[in-house]
């Protein structure tokens, strides 16, 4: 009897425990599947105002802290508002602004990516913000954002974003590897063409005997060191990749996709062969790039402005950022913008505290640039310290230069999930990157002609 | 023998209701009890049920103010799908593997925690635990323990000179690398079922063959297999019902990769109502899923219900 006493109590505290840990499981940045500097809430109530506003997105790395402590001083200095801010993985975030659209209960204010605003923007659901900038009587100067992020806020000719940044692509490389394979870690000796940076990685690669994968004896079965890795996110490398060989996303008019194009096939190839032609990179499946990098086994990581305070807590690897890559004739780098939007059911002193809220982090958009992140307004551009923020401003200024974002569409997601399946069968052997990009191109055609 | 012919006179209808039978009282209460499940269940499982059936006829695309009616041609496109039959045939295969597995292991360790040695309790609850776990957590304690860089697994198979196996982004490799992470995860209830069934197998049945000189495995297959054929039809009915609908482990573990290698019929499902936002069309697709699965029960019932004995 007193066996089947503990048992019965050891079992049900076993339940309890694994019960627990289950459901503390999904509040650990698990997505990422790296540490963040500091812990981000899932949920954070900001101030006790009186006028409570809802606040949903997708920050759920470091830049979610640094958001949220930008929203405590705001709180500090207008005491009458209070915010609830809810993190939410990206693609969760998407599934849960579309039923809370249907339920007529969306929350007060959203922050998502500029490639969102058609989607969002023809259904009807969105604010017209357009009496926020200059140009229609407001307070943000049109001419305080880049024409590029300025395109990307605007749907069939009506404003529906108010940009908070500019994040995007670029690389974070080991400059301890850089320097012990004699190159220069200095991002203006960046190369400019395809074998050249081929040439960069195949010195940075190395396997178990030592030897680089220009070495005769260079053993492709026994990497150790990695010169590059193309799993991080392989379609906005797609797209950089085809802009830099001349080509584009959507034609002109939008209404066909050329991603299969001489140019889109060239860019998955140079990709895929540095896979298994030249050996420099592990497939894209089943490797962790970050942890990698991390782990001192990759030389140079593509990945974003982002990777700034996860650079920073890798605290045994010396690292730094460097310019996006070039394999075609001419630079591109991928970006997108975070943007604030306002749901059109949000009225009354609700809107009026969003749009205080949205104006004041505007303008203090500087201190964002902690996030790794490149503010979106050209006057916080310029004032960024270039002994912190050197990252910030390097990459910042590329998006300026020769950025190029999302394909403007009400089905952008739709077309990117159908790319993704075809790039990683590309990048991982299973089709060539002419098949891969037709079956893609197929597919992202019928989406778009349904619309 | 006592007769009469005086007719026994007839409740009334109102005296009925007033005064209803003990049989009737019974099966008010019966309804009453049922009540809460049944207009719960009614609303949120047979109402959705229907309107899903409903809905694929539709061109509905979440947010869009119009919903216009399409007819079959939402079926027509998923048949013409090659995507929709990769993942029919990956969960197909997925399915098998698991369901085959999971019953070898339960049954295995069902006989395993029934042999009366010490600390059989704690070994059954041991065995159980890997079931409590969300998805959640067990998929990305699998995408650790089979990670090519990191892995335990990979760093096990080191010693006997194997180099590390791209367990998830191989395509031969990604369906079994799922398929054992669910087996470990989903063992222990078809375990509890099959314990259940090995305790309702009378004793006299083996003492009686090994005085005849049975041995073990003659044992196993001459008495405790055929008696446990029920247990195992339910195990394996419930096994494909469940595996069928295969989809955390693949959204965690591999995102369908690579490729579409592990692309399941729910995964499947997920794309088009969640990421594409195609109300109507993920509608037929879980129409599709419920008919396959319907036939899958139906077929498993004929074939191997036939051979069961109770």
């Amino acid at each position: 009897m007193f066996k089947r006493t503990v048992l019965s109590v050891l079992f049900v505290t076993i339940l309890v425990a694994a019960l627990a840990l289950s459901f503390a499981v999904p509040g650990t940045e698990a997505q990422d599947a790296t540490p963040a500097p500091t812990e981000t809430p899932i949920v954070a109530e900001i101030g006790s105002g009186g006028t409570h506003i809802s606040f949903w997105n997708g920050l759920t790395g470091s830049d979610g802290v640094t958001l949220n402590e930008m929203l405590a001083r705001f709180a500090e200095e207008n005491p009458d508002v209070s915010v609830t801010v809810e993190m939410i993985i990206w693609n969760t975030l998407y599934q849960k602004l579309q039923t809370a659209f249907v339920a007529n209960d969306p929350p007060d204010v959203i922050l998502l990516h500029a490639s969102e605003i058609p989607m969002f923007g023809s259904f009807g659901v969105l604010r017209d913000l357009g009496d926020q900038y200059t140009s229609g009587g407001g307070w943000l100067p049109d001419d305080d954002i880049s024409a590029t992020t300025m395109d990307g806020m605007i749907w069939d000719g009506v404003i529906y974003g108010i940009p908070l940044d500019n994040h995007g692509r670029g690389l974070w490389i080991n400059t301890d590897m850089f320097e012990a394979a004699g190159l220069s870690t200095d991002p203006a000796d960046a190369p400019t063409t395809y074998e050249g940076w081929v040439e960069l990685f195949q010195k940075l690669t190395l396997d178990a005997n030592g030897n680089n994968a220009l070495s005769p004896d260079f053993d492709p079965e026994n990497v150790v060191q990695w010169g590059y890795t193309v799993g991080e996110w392989p379609n906005v490398n797609f797209i950089a990749g085809l802009y830099q060989e001349g080509g584009s996303f959507l034609s002109e008019d939008g209404t066909e996709v050329l991603v299969n194009s001489e140019a889109g096939i060239a860019a998955l190839q140079k990709t895929v062969d540095l896979i298994y032609e030249y050996h420099v990179s592990p497939p894209a499946a089943g490797f962790d790039t970050w942890q990698g990098f991390g782990a001192g086994t990759v030389a140079v990581l593509p990945t974003g402005t982002w990777f700034l305070n996860q650079a920073n807590l890798f605290t045994d690897i010396n690292s730094r950022a460097w310019p996006n890559w070039q394999f075609g004739s001419q630079p591109a780098a991928w970006f997108g913008a975070h943007t604030f939007m306002i749901p059109a059911a949000t009225e009354g002193e609700k809107l009026d505290a969003v749009l205080k809220m949205i104006q004041w982090v505007s303008e203090n958009q500087i201190d964002w640039a902690a996030s790794g992140q490149v503010p979106a307004r050209l006057s916080a551009q310029a004032q960024l310290d270039p002994e912190s923020y050197s990252s910030n401003i390097l990459l910042g200024e590329n998006f300026g230069a020769y950025g190029v974002q999302d394909p403007k569409s009400t089905v952008t997601q739709e077309m990117l999930a159908y790319l993704d399946a075809e790039l990683s069968a590309a990048l991982n052997g299973l089709k060539s990157p002419e098949d891969a990009l037709n079956d893609a191109a197929e597919r992202m055609q019928e989406a778009l002609d349904r619309g | 023998m006592y007769q009469t012919n005086a007719r026994v006179a007839k409740p009334g209808l109102l005296s009925q209701i007033l005064s209803p039978s003990l049989k009737t009282r019974e099966a008010i209460a019966a309804y009453i009890f049922l009540a809460p499940f049944l207009i719960f269940f009614s609303i949120f499982f047979v109402r959705a049920v229907i309107l899903a059936v409903e809905y694929s006829f539709y061109d509905w695309r979440l947010l869009r103010p119009t919903r216009p009616y399409i007819g079959l041609e939402n079926y027509i496109e998923l048949f013409e799908d090659e995507v929709w039959w990769t993942a029919v045939q990956n969960t197909f295969v997925f399915t098998i593997m698991t369901v085959i597995g999971t019953t070898i292991v339960a049954l295995a360790a069902a006989i395993a925690v029934t042999q009366p040695v010490r600390g059989q309790g704690f070994f059954r609850v041991l065995l159980y635990m890997p079931s409590l776990f969300s998805v959640g957590a067990v998929g990305l304690i699998w995408v650790w323990l089979l990670s090519t860089q990191f892995g335990v697994i990979n760093y096990g198979l080191s010693f006997l000179g194997i180099r590390p196996i791209n367990w998830l982004g191989d395509p031969d490799l990604v369906l079994p690398a799922l398929s054992l992470t669910t087996i470990w995860w989903s063992f222990g209830f078809p375990m509890l079922i099959l314990i259940a069934g090995l305790q309702g197998i009378p004793e006299q049945l083996y003492e009686a063959a090994r005085i005849d000189g049975a041995n073990g495995r003659q044992l196993l297959f001459n008495i405790t297999l055929p008696l446990l054929r029920p247990a195992i039809l339910f195990v394996t009915v419930t096994g494909v019902i469940a595996h069928f609908q295969v989809y955390g482990q693949t959204y965690i573990m591999t995102s369908g990769g690579p490729g579409r290698a592990s692309y399941s019929v729910v995964y499947y499902l997920y794309q088009m109502a969640w990421v594409a936002f195609r109300m109507g069309y993920g509608a037929a697709v879980a129409v599709a899923i419920a008919v396959i699965m319907a036939l899958l029960t139906t077929l498993q019932f004929l074939f191997i219900s036939r051979r069961v004995e109770y």
